[in-house]
């Protein structure tokens, strides 16, 4: 299982291509987060991400 | 409040998935838990009110124990947004590998590939300095200029 990153979300999944933003996930990545709470989370605010799930920090 | 876990180096992400997994409906306020590239063997917990980190929901494999006390949100934004780390790296800065065969040794920049963030350097302990070229998230700044 490869996990990839959403080039502008930064949402981590297996898919080629981001559901929400419709455009290519990158293998690229690094830097990892679990939002669980988003609404709550100040992590999350910061990085303007308002669903739970995994995400990385950085994509290219 | 963020606290920080010692987890077995490598075991980061899994630490912090089980985790994220036994904190969901456990009552324990986690609305976060964050594994910054840089911060090797450590994962940080985001909470809003006081966590008890002795709580068993915690206790899981390769964890290796809670630091004690929080860790201010100032220090852990800095891992929020990782700049392209070769924007603060110059020719002759003294850095170390965080990632690959080299990992843990120190090395000078030789030369930097800003549009392929690519950056050549030259390891430090080596006997003969071979040119390494690694990527610009492989290394952590130690020293902006040599000396
Ligand atoms: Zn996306």
């Amino acid at each position: 299982m490869v996990l990839k990153a959403c080039t502008r979300c930064h949402r981590l999944m297996e898919e080629d291509r981001c559901a929400i933003c419709n455009i290519a996930s990158s293998r690229n990545w690094s830097g990892f987060l679990i939002v669980v709470d988003p609404d709550k989370s100040d992590i999350a605010k910061e990085l303007n991400i308002s669903l739970p799930g995994e995400y990385a920090l950085r994509v290219r | 409040m963020i606290y920080a876990i010692r987890t077995l180096v490598g075991q980061e992400k899994n630490v912090a998935r089980i985790i994220g997994r036994n904190v969901k409906n456990s009552g324990i306020e986690v609305n976060s838990i964050l594994v910054p590239e840089s911060l090797r063997g450590y994962i940080l917990v985001e909470s809003t009110s006081k966590i008890d980190m002795q709580n068993p929901a915690f206790k899981v494999p390769h964890m290796k124990g809670a630091i004690e006390g929080e860790i201010p949100y100032d220090e852990v934004k800095n891992f929020l947004n990782p700049e392209p780390i070769l924007a603060s790296v110059q020719k002759g800065s003294i850095v170390e590998l965080i990632s690959g065969p080299f990992k843990g040794e120190k090395a000078k920049v030789v030369r930097i590939d800003e549009s392929k963030e690519d950056v050549v350097l030259e390891l430090i302990e080596a006997a003969v300095p071979i040119p390494v070229t690694v990527k610009g998230d492989q290394i952590r700044l130690i020293q902006k200029e040599a000396d």
